[in-house]
């Protein structure tokens, strides 16, 4: 038990720790803030009050899961003060500014309207209401933004140079759009949105499975059904030019994705490996099954290879990924849950097409429904798996061939640093465990369909009532 | 250009005790109403209590996050070594934040564990503002550092009795903010309660803050130098006599029974204190060693930063004042669960 007196791989262990957790709640609030735009939208373009239902009902989730990502989120930021000043002190003039945009610009105005979006429903005109929604869903999508402009700025940093290592900006904007940034914003806001639709349209299937609402619930898989047709496919898309931009950036974390050892050289066509045993020590794969011919079409849509595909041999150990297994596998995990996502999608479509998502036939659709029960969960491991590829894949880089992770660490004693890991690890327990109890609570009471329309100015305009039938006062020859 | 390397970082530190004091004042109401709601009575009036807060606890604590992402990008200096330095007040915040955070939620949402997640709600607060009280000490107390800059203290550093007496005079005046807001929130059987609270929490701020004051010349060579010299004794005469003039006029308005006076006299005497502060610790960021210039991050990160976030300010206090006003008014029940 080395580690446990060893500070950088605990601080490591406990910045894991804390992001896998923290990313389980964002990545649903992100996304599910756009439906809640889409929803409330369509109530009031419609003025079907199922909408605004919707609307009400999937906010209860989001507010729950909005409060844990704030909680989980708080030791994200201090975390890189506490057990990496080092890094701190480093990058601060360029990755402290772009945390500090993401608090003033993003999470700030996400914040600042949740309020009104969640309480003020019978203190603000509908529209008003709308656009703080839509303020919530903006913040939370610039939170990505920015998030994911720090983050790629670390995988491929630009704009400056490393001088007394201290980095010094010379073009901000370049900094900002670094060569991972757009990819890297594209795939995240997709792997958000593509999450959350899918946890709602499980959440759906799951009440339509139980003849619970089957109507009001076929209504919120339509919406989602017809969000994901466009974003499941284009998430695939997105995600092969990202891989693309590894190839070409970061081909140590390539090899690992692919727990390549050899270098394959230029002009080739290799085979590309489907599920293989990768051994860290002996530097190659224990087994290994193989397609042939397919890694030329998969990093570049070619036959042959224009570039060579570089092994992990070409590195010394220290300058070269660990844990290829954990990158390897995650990367298939990622994509493999891609390809089914969008597949599900296609499938539903296809039967929505042929009619069988009419209110009376849905509830029939069991293998569809089942379908969607299954993928509720899909998202969130993908969009772990993503991160796990980016970064330890990123090792034993913090600023990829600049900084070394292990001298990054602040010189903290080893208890103390075990001390805070094991009370966030309690805590991140007692959080996921409260969220899927909690949450599991809201989905189990169901929506309150009696809930009366907001009690506000230009009430009227809201509810369409039915035209009241006027008898005819005039004698009976004068009607027509 | 001399000149810039000298009024950039005084600019943010400037932006910097803005978000701050924005954070403790508001922040510093609600963390002070978590910490009364341990003495709530029952569960309908802690029902209020928390409703009082529902809309607005992410707003506020998101200064936070503004301070530390600030704090980060203009001084990355100061926030490494004063984090290192703090690491077990930070943590200790840090979880008392999310416990806060975590009953919020779950409480809304539970049936027969509402007593529980009440108990943690207001431990939560009790040990944010307990940790964010050490950090106050610990700066206030000088931080040790190498010539870099470089935190080179032990873990406990920021533990002495002169920490422990900020850190309960904090939570006392948290206590007095929440004890204000909720006296304008709230009416009939609870609002009483609070009169007497806030009258108490004055009391007890008022003395520690005396405390402070007096012992701080006392103890610290190098302070009493600074807050002797002319014209700065000034100011640092003034502002003990106009902070005991206003806990005077707060206790007087808490006396007549107003409502919303008593809030502002506790804003106003926020206001003092953290100019005090401020005043004693400028140009330092990490007393008693390093400057605002020497933990500044370069002139072209604070200037691109100004940009970025200066103009979004007033935005920001718009909306959040906005916020304020469309859930003004008392609140007399909790919120209806649909």
């Amino acid at each position: 038990m080395d580690f446990l007196s060893d500070t950088v791989v605990l601080s490591r262990m406990q910045f894991a720790l804390t992001a896998i957790f923290h990313m389980l709640w964002p990545v649903l609030s992100t996304g599910m803030a756009i439906y809640l735009v889409v929803v409330e939208g369509l109530w009031l373009k419609t003025r079907n009050r199922d909408y605004y239902l919707h609307a009400r009902f999937w906010a209860k989730l989001y507010v729950l899961n909005f409060g844990i990502g704030v909680a989980s989120g708080l030791p994200m930021e201090f975390q890189f003060g506490t057990n990496w000043a080092p890094f701190s002190e480093a990058v601060g003039d360029f990755f402290g500014s772009i945390l500090g945009f993401e608090g003033a610009m993003a999470f700030m105005l996400e914040a600042g309207f949740l309020g009104i979006m969640l309480f003020g429903w019978d203190r603000v005109p509908p529209l008003v209401h709308w656009l703080a929604t839509i303020m919530v869903a903006f913040g939370a999508n610039l939170s990505t933004f920015w998030i994911l402009t720090a983050n790629s700025w670390l995988q491929t940093p630009a704009g400056g140079e490393f001088i007394g290592g201290k980095f010094i900006v010379s073009d901000y904007f370049q900094a900002i759009l670094n060569p991972f940034m757009l990819n890297s914003f594209l795939h995240m806001f997709f792997a958000t949105l593509e999450t959350s639709l899918f946890v709602i349209g499980g959440i759906s299937a799951w009440y339509i499975l139980n003849h619970r609402h089957p109507d009001f619930f076929g209504r919120s898989l339509k919406v989602v059904l017809a969000v994901a047709f466009v974003v499941a496919p284009l998430q695939i898309f997105i995600g092969h030019l990202s891989a693309e931009q590894v190839y070409h950036y970061q081909p140590s974390k390539l090899a690992a994705m692919e727990a390549q050892w050899d270098t394959i050289p230029a002009g080739s066509s290799p085979a590309w490996s489907l599920v293989a045993l990768p051994n860290d020590q002996k530097e190659r794969n224990e087994w290994e099954v193989k397609v042939p011919g397919m890694l030329s079409y998969l990093l570049e849509l070619k036959p042959t290879l224009s570039e060579p595909v570089q092994g992990l041999n070409e590195w010394e150990p220290q300058d070269r990924p660990h844990m290829v297994g954990l990158i390897y596998y995650s990367f298939r995990i990622m994509s493999g849950i891609g390809v089914f996502l969008a597949g599900l999608m296609g499938f539903s479509l296809w039967r929505w097409l042929r009619g069988k998502l009419t209110a009376e036939t849905i509830v029939d659709q069991k293998l569809m429904l089942w379908g969607w029960l299954l993928a509720a969960p899909m998202g969130y491991v993908a969009v772990e798996c993503g991160w796990i590829v980016r970064c330890v894949g990123r090792q034993p880089w913090t600023v990829y061939g600049e900084l070394r992770t292990a001298d990054m660490a602040t010189p903290l004693p080893a208890p103390e640093v075990l001390t805070s890991l094991v009370g966030f690890a309690g805590m991140y327990s007692l959080l996921f465990v409260g969220a899927l109890y909690f949450g599991s609570r809201i989905i189990r009471k169901g929506p309150n369909l009696e809930l009366p329309l907001p009690q506000v100015i230009g009430k009227d305009s809201l509810e369409v009532e039915p035209m009241q039938h006027q008898p005819d006062q005039r004698p009976i020859e004068t009607q027509q | 250009m001399e000149a810039l390397e000298h009024f950039l970082p005084q600019v943010w530190f400037v932006i910097l005790g803005l978000f701050l004091f924005l954070y403790v004042t508001l922040d510093g109401f609600d963390l002070g109403v978590g910490i009364l709601s341990l003495t709530a009575s029952n569960e309908e009036s802690r029902s209020i209590l928390m409703t009082s807060l529902g809309n607005i606890w992410d707003a506020n604590e998101t200064w936070l996050v503004l301070v530390g992402g600030t704090l980060f990008g203009a001084f990355p200096l100061a926030y490494a070594t004063v984090l290192h330095a703090l690491y077990i007040p930070v943590s200790l915040m840090v979880g008392g934040l999310i416990l806060r955070a975590i009953a919020f939620e779950f409480r809304e949402n539970s049936v027969r564990s509402k007593q529980l997640w009440n108990i943690a709600f207001g431990a939560g607060s009790f040990m944010a503002a307990l940790g964010q009280g050490f950090a106050v000490g610990t700066v206030f107390e000088g931080i040790t550092v190498d010539t870099a800059g470089h935190f080179v203290g032990g873990v406990w550093d920021w533990l002495s009795w002169k920490s422990v007496l900020v850190a309960l005079t904090l939570i006392q005046g948290y206590v007095l903010i929440g004890s204000t807001y909720l006296v304008m929130k709230t009416t009939g059987a609870l609002q009483q309660t609070h009169y007497k609270t806030a009258k108490l929490a004055a009391v007890t701020t008022f003395l520690g803050a005396v405390f402070i004051t007096v012992s701080t010349p006392v103890l610290y060579e190098q302070m009493r130098d600074r807050m002797f010299d002319p014209p700065l004794f000034y100011f640092f005469a003034a502002i003990p006599l106009l902070g005991s003039l206003f806990v005077a006029l707060l206790l007087q308005s808490l006396g007549k029974e107003q409502e919303r006076m008593p809030f502002v006299w506790t804003v106003l005497i926020f206001l003092l204190s953290f100019l005090g502060l401020g005043l004693i610790i400028f140009p330092y960021i990490i007393p008693p060693q390093v400057t605002i210039y020497q933990a500044a991050a370069s002139p072209s990160a604070l200037v691109f930063m100004i940009i970025f976030i200066g103009f979004l300010i007033p935005i920001m206090l718009f909306y959040n004042i906005y916020n304020y006003v469309v859930f003004r008014g008392k609140i007399t029940q909790a919120h209806e669960s649909d």
